[in-house]
Formats: C-alpha cells, sequence, structure tokens
C-alpha cells in the first residue's frame, strides 16, 4: 500500500508551500516521526514528518515550486519493493514545468531578462472604449497562455480598466476572479520599467512576501512619532555585568513602563479597542535576507534570567529557520534595536499589525544615552501619553535596578 | 382587494370565472367531476356547471388528452387535467403529435386553444413513479409553452392567461404547493405569462428558481444573507419560452448565478438555463453557473432518502457560500 504524504497546512495564513528539499530519498526507510521533507512557509522553514514507518516512494512534488495545501507531494509505502516500483516522476499536476528531476534539483534560475509584459490596452486609458457594454472577446487582452485561469467577468473587467493581467495575484484556487482584479486595482502602482535598463525579475522568498504583506497592511494605521534622547549607558552596564542582553533588558524595561500605562497594551479593532494584561514584547531581528520579529511572552511578569533564556532560544530558531507562528505572532508592543550599529543616530520603524507602538533605538552617544523613537497608533495613544511613556521609560532606564 | 387563498383554491376560483365567462370553457379529466380533483382544484365545478361542461373521464390519459385537441380545434377550450405529470407520459402522443403540431402543421388553419394542467414533483412518498418532474420532456417539444405557477396569484393569473391564449399550454402545478397560502388579487392585471418576477432583489448572486424550489430559493437568501451574502431570486414562471432578458440582467449585475430545480441536473431545465445564460452572460460571469439539482436517480421512496435525492435551501446556500466565500485551494 502506498500512502499519501501531503504538503502540511502549518499556519493559519498557509495556502501554499515551497519544498526546500526532500530530506530522505525515494526507497529510504523511515519511521514515524522521521523528517523527510522541508517546507518553507511564509515565515519558517519547517520539516514533513512522516505520520507513520514505511518506505519513502515517488512520485515526489518538486522542490522550490508553490504547491497548494493538502495536495500529495509524495507517498508512503509499506514495503521496499512498492517504494522501488513506484513512479520517480512528479505527481501530475504541479505545472508542465515539473520536469526537475525529484530529488535535488538544479538550482531554480532566476526568470529570464524579458521585456515587461505589455497589454495590448496600454497604461494610457484608451478613450476609444467599446461602446458595447460587452467587449468582443479578441480585444482581451492575452488567453490561456497568459498565466492564470480568469474567469470571462476578470478578464472583462480588467479590460475595461486596463488592468495587465500578467500583473494579477490569483485567489486562493490560484484562478482569477472579480475580487482579484479589484485587489490588483487598488494595489499600489508597479515601478514603470519599460524604458529602464533590462532587468531581472527575482522571486521572492516566502518571509520576503509575508514581510511585504504585513508592512502594505500596517500602511493604512494613522501614526505618529515621538523622538526623546533616552540614558542608556547605565542599563547597558548592568545587563553586560549580569550577562543579560541589552535588547532583552529593554524589553523588560518598555513592558514595565506599560504596565504603567496600559494603553500602550490595547490594539485598536473594528469592534473597540483590544485590551491585554499579558505584555508580549516583539524584536525585530534579521533573518537570512529578511525581518522577523521573534516574541518574548509576558515580559513582565517574568524575571530577566527567564527572558533571556527564552531570547536565546528565539534567536538559535531564527538563526536555524526553525521560527513557528507560535513564536512569532502575537506581540503587544514591538522593539527595533540598532543600537549595535554606532552609526545610526535615530530612525523610526513601522507599527506592525496587533500592537499600538514600536519603539526604535538607535545607537549610544557618548554622553551615554540614545535617541529613542515611539510610532505610535494614533487611534489607541496620543502625543501627551507617548511623552508620558518616554519620560517613564527614561527614568526607569536611569535607574534600572528595579528591573532585576 | 386581496384575499389569502390556498393555491388550490386559486386554481379552483380561475376554473370558475372562465367558465362563467365564456361557455366554450370546460373542463375534463380523470375524478374532476363528482370528486371534485385530487387536490380539490375543480371542487363544485360539476354542481355549477353540470356534467356537460365538467366531463369525468375513465382512466385514458392519451384518449382524453386526443379529446381535448380535438374539442379545441373545434374552437372550444379545453381544460384538461391529467392527475399528475406521470400519467402524462401515456398522453404524449396527443400532446407532442397533435396539440403542438397541428396549428403548425396546418399552417395556422386549426390553432389548438387547449390547456393542461398537471401536477409535477416530488411529493412526499409516492414513489419512483409518481414523483417524477418532467419539464424537460416538455420543454424540449417545440410548440408548445410550459407556465410554472409559484404562487397562488400566478396559478390563478396564469391559469386565466392559459385558458384564454390560443396556444397550448402546459401548466405544471406542484403537488406541495396546493396547499401552500398566499394572497391573491382577483382583479389584478397579470405580467405576461412567459414573464420572470425577481422574487427578491439581491446584488452578489443569482438564483433562478421555479415552482416550488422558488421556496427554498428564498429560504437560502434568508440565510445567506447572515453571511452578508445578497441572494437575487428571480421566479421564472414560465420554462417555455424563458424570460432571458431578466436573467440577463440580473447576472450582468451579481456575475454568478445559481439555478435551483428539483428535477434531476442531467439535460434538464438548468441545463438549458445555463447554457443559454453563458451564451447571454459569458464576459458577466465570474464563476461557473452552478446548478443545484435533483440526483440523477428514480426518487426513492424511503422519506429520508427521497428528501435527500432532491435540492433544499441548505444545498443552495452550500453552491452559494462556495462559489463566493470558500474558493477552495484544490479546485
Amino acid at each position: 500500500m502506498k500512502h499519501p504524504i501531503l504538503m502540511p497546512v502549518l499556519s493559519d495564513t498557509m495556502a501554499t508551500g515551497r519544498l526546500t528539499q526532500w530530506v530522505k530519498s525515494i526507497g529510504a526507510k523511515v519511521s514515524k516521526g522521521d523528517a523527510v521533507a522541508e517546507v518553507e512557509t511564509d515565515k519558517a522553514v519547517l520539516e514533513v514528518e512522516a505520520f507513520s514507518d514505511g518506505y519513502l516512494a515517488g512520485p515526489l512534488a518538486p522542490v522550490d515550486q508553490d504547491i497548494p495545501v493538502k495536495q500529495v507531494i509524495g507517498y508512503l509505502a509499506d514495503t521496499a519493493e512498492e517504494a522501488a516500483s513506484a513512479g520517480q516522476t512528479a505527481p501530475a499536476d504541479p505545472a508542465p514545468a515539473s520536469e526537475a528531476p525529484p530529488v535535488s534539483p538544479p538550482p531554480k534560475p532566476s526568470l529570464p531578462a524579458e521585456p515587461f509584459p505589455t497589454p495590448p490596452v496600454a497604461a494610457e486609458p484608451s478613450p476609444a472604449a467599446p461602446a458595447e457594454p460587452v467587449p468582443v472577446p479578441q480585444a482581451f487582452p492575452g488567453g490561456p497562455s497568459e498565466g492564470h485561469a480568469a474567469s470571462p467577468y476578470a478578464r472583462a473587467l480588467a479590460f475595461d480598466l486596463g488592468i495587465d493581467m500578467a500583473q494579477v495575484v490569483p485567489g486562493p484556487d490560484g484562478k482569477v476572479q472579480a475580487p482579484e482584479i479589484v485587489a490588483a486595482l487598488i494595489a499600489p502602482a508597479q515601478p514603470p520599467l519599460n524604458y529602464g535598463p533590462p532587468y531581472r525579475l527575482e522571486a521572492p522568498t516566502k518571509s520576503r512576501e509575508a514581510v511585504a504583506r504585513t508592512m502594505m497592511a500596517a500602511s493604512a494605521t494613522p501614526s505618529f512619532r515621538v523622538t526623546a534622547r533616552l540614558p542608556i549607558r547605565e542599563l547597558q552596564h548592568q545587563a553586560a555585568s549580569r550577562q543579560v542582553s541589552l535588547t532583552v533588558a529593554l524589553s523588560k524595561a518598555c513592558a514595565f513602563t506599560i504596565q504603567a500605562y496600559p494603553r500602550f497594551n490595547a490594539v485598536w479593532t473594528n469592534g473597540g479597542l483590544a485590551l491585554r494584561d499579558r505584555i508580549d514584547v516583539g524584536i525585530a531581528v534579521e533573518a537570512q535576507d529578511s525581518l522577523i520579529t521573534p516574541v518574548l511572552r509576558d515580559a513582565g511578569g517574568k524575571s530577566l534570567a527567564d527572558l533571556q533564556s527564552a531570547w536565546k532560544d528565539l534567536l538559535s530558531q531564527t538563526k536555524s529557520a526553525r521560527l513557528g507562528p507560535k513564536d512569532y505572532s502575537g506581540a503587544t508592543f514591538y522593539l527595533s534595536n540598532l543600537g549595535v550599529y554606532p552609526v545610526v543616530r535615530q530612525f523610526d520603524a513601522v507599527v506592525p499589525l496587533g500592537a499600538s507602538a514600536i519603539l526604535a533605538v538607535a545607537a549610544m552617544d557618548s554622553d551615554g544615552s540614545a535617541e529613542c523613537t515611539l510610532t505610535c497608533d494614533h487611534r489607541v495613544v496620543f502625543g501627551a501619553d507617548a511623552a508620558h511613556f518616554l519620560t517613564h521609560l527614561a527614568s526607569q532606564l536611569a535607574t534600572p535596578d528595579s528591573l532585576w | 382587494m386581496d384575499e389569502d387563498l390556498f393555491y388550490w383554491q386559486a386554481v379552483n376560483i380561475a376554473l370558475d370565472r372562465a367558465m362563467e365567462e365564456d361557455p366554450d370553457v370546460f373542463v375534463m379529466g380523470e375524478d374532476v367531476g363528482l370528486y371534485g380533483g385530487t387536490y380539490r382544484a375543480t371542487e363544485n365545478l360539476m354542481a355549477k356547471y353540470g356534467e356537460l361542461r365538467v366531463r369525468d373521464t375513465p382512466i385514458s390519459e392519451n384518449s382524453f388528452t386526443g379529446l381535448g385537441v380535438g374539442a379545441a380545434m373545434t374552437g372550444l377550450r379545453p381544460v384538461i387535467e391529467i392527475m399528475t405529470v406521470n400519467f402524462a407520459l401515456l398522453a404524449l402522443d396527443s400532446i407532442v403529435n397533435l396539440a403542438a403540431k397541428i396549428p403548425f402543421m396546418s399552417g395556422g388553419q386549426f390553432p389548438v386553444p387547449l390547456t393542461i394542467r398537471m401536477p409535477g414533483g416530488v411529493a412526499k412518498q409516492l414513489g419512483a413513479q409518481h414523483s417524477q418532474r418532467l419539464e424537460h420532456t416538455l420543454m424540449n417539444v417545440p410548440g408548445l409553452r410550459i407556465a410554472v405557477p409559484f404562487t397562488p396569484q400566478d396559478a390563478y393569473g396564469q391559469l386565466r392567461q392559459a385558458i384564454r391564449s390560443d396556444d397550448p399550454i402546459i401548466v405544471l402545478e406542484h403537488d406541495l404547493l396546493y396547499f401552500s397560502k398566499g394572497a391573491v388579487d382577483l382583479d389584478a392585471k397579470a405580467p405576461p405569462m412567459h414573464r420572470a418576477i425577481v422574487r427578491r432583489p439581491g446584488t452578489d448572486i443569482t438564483c433562478a428558481a421555479y415552482s416550488l424550489m422558488v421556496a427554498e430559493a428564498l429560504a437560502a437568501a434568508e440565510t445567506l444573507k447572515e453571511s452578508g451574502i445578497s441572494m437575487e431570486v428571480i421566479d421564472l414562471r414560465s420554462l417555455s419560452p424563458i424570460d432571458w432578458n431578466c436573467l440577463q440582467q440580473s447576472v450582468e449585475k451579481t456575475h454568478h448565478m445559481i439555478i435551483a430545480e428539483e428535477d434531476s441536473g442531467f439535460a434538464g431545465a438548468g441545463a438549458e438555463l445555463a447554457a443559454t445564460v453563458q451564451e447571454r452572460c459569458f464576459y458577466s460571469l465570474d464563476a461557473p453557473v452552478s446548478r443545484v439539482a435533483g440526483m440523477n436517480i428514480p426518487i426513492p421512496f424511503n422519506a429520508a432518502l427521497e428528501s435527500a435525492a432532491i435540492p433544499h435551501a441548505a444545498d443552495i446556500v452550500l453552491a452559494a457560500r462556495k462559489m463566493l466565500l470558500e474558493r477552495s485551494q484544490t479546485s
């Protein structure tokens, strides 16, 4: 018997996954729980585990392609013979381009340089729009060859609105319908590349895509910034002597300040302000050509020693791209510390969805203080709140003994 | 002046008024006289108009339907009642070869102003042979017009129009509608017999239905409202001809269409609707037209299986949600 292995659903938002590699090869004996493949989701690389003992059998899905969740990516056979006799090629679906051998294919090439696909209906809104409400079919840009399957109405709409079908991101079912055209319409304009130098397209990594998506969503937040000079030398000094990272100590100081001004732990929702008691601090970290925010849970309640050990775990998981949604989601306050770069005098950050404020900490001056900018959601807190917050934080940092 | 009437009462009053106004109108069928009709549609007519104009027949559908065709050719306006559409299979020669063809083959010299009434639908555990819906068979006969009234008002109005018309007209009633109740204005000016009516306006999806399925579609629309889906419900009222303009207008607004039919989906009325709607509205459709239809099986006698073999409001809700909210990741 061969049992299908499915592309797992590893997070709420995961619609597709990309196999980064098959850890086992066809015919290999695997035990229940063994990793057989690695999957890149929108945030992390996670393992696909064998659900029972058996032998890995083909056809195996190709690596480096987006595969819808719950689609068959390979098989587990009960016997070695079955595994050996099973097909070696990729499962029927993923695309005709899946000629790559199932195991260790050549690295995915960048998309070839090609002129930007120009729709027959160019950017200028055609004044000679068809008079008839139902446009004639042959006028539509492209047919099945042009990317994803699209409903007739979606194509008609794209034609009327002058939207290039090649630029439209398909829906969860891989098809383009009217909502996708509307999304393309309200999406930010594409940069005009037609007359510039030749260019290559590099497919964004899953995590870069996720960052782009969340930043776009966050850009709708009405925010304001307040900058203060905060004394951090004493904190840095004490943290170093206790072998605690300055970032962790800053998180703790922020958490104590939030306890004094709990509005900073709330978030705006359509239903009202969501108030939270526990303070979870998300910390911006550079990770593999991208950005991720591991979360220190209960930064107000836990001791600095506990926080430091949690932070160490999070960092090592970040390095190996093993962070799961429970590790990087749900922060109530954010911290971004560029203080390790001495040239950075001042900067500000974007408030991620789910929180109301983010503190951007620049490098320390010779006088022992750093420019810190608090970016806030103006629906939740106001300028005076931010001033109170920073004042309280300043005194917290000046006399950090209460943190320990 | 509206009064609340049962569907069967509306049919009964339509027959009564037609006979009162026109001495050429007469009623014929099994148990229409003394018994007053299986669903009481001809109640009291024999007492009022006598045996000559309200004629009980033997069990001989092809013969009495043929008799009706002959009477119509001589200028009378017969209203034939066939006890259920299932028995119309025996009368198909009279309906298809005579009623539908004679006006055409005589070059219009012999109009056939014949009305054939019959219930056609799944009732309650009448078994496979008495639960058929044969609209597909009748729709495929050029020369016939088919009315499918859903409300008591239409049962009254469309029957009056059918009797006045010079064409052979089938009025398909539904076993389970005879005891539904609704306001009837006997003096209202009825819309043209083939005109579809929007029973509930909506903006997101169009549901075309007829006869009893309109009730299911309306219930589904109410449920969908809770999910924020606004479903327009169109009561077709006529299956031949079909009011394509009404459907087209709706689909050009909603871009999505569901067809609800009790009949088996295969080669049924919904197939014709889906085909023509895509011909007329292809560039307005944002998703394939979806048919919510009876299963392609003889209707089981077992009540649970019988119910499972035909669509209900929940099935329409499911189809609409699938089309609008739950675009699957694999299909």
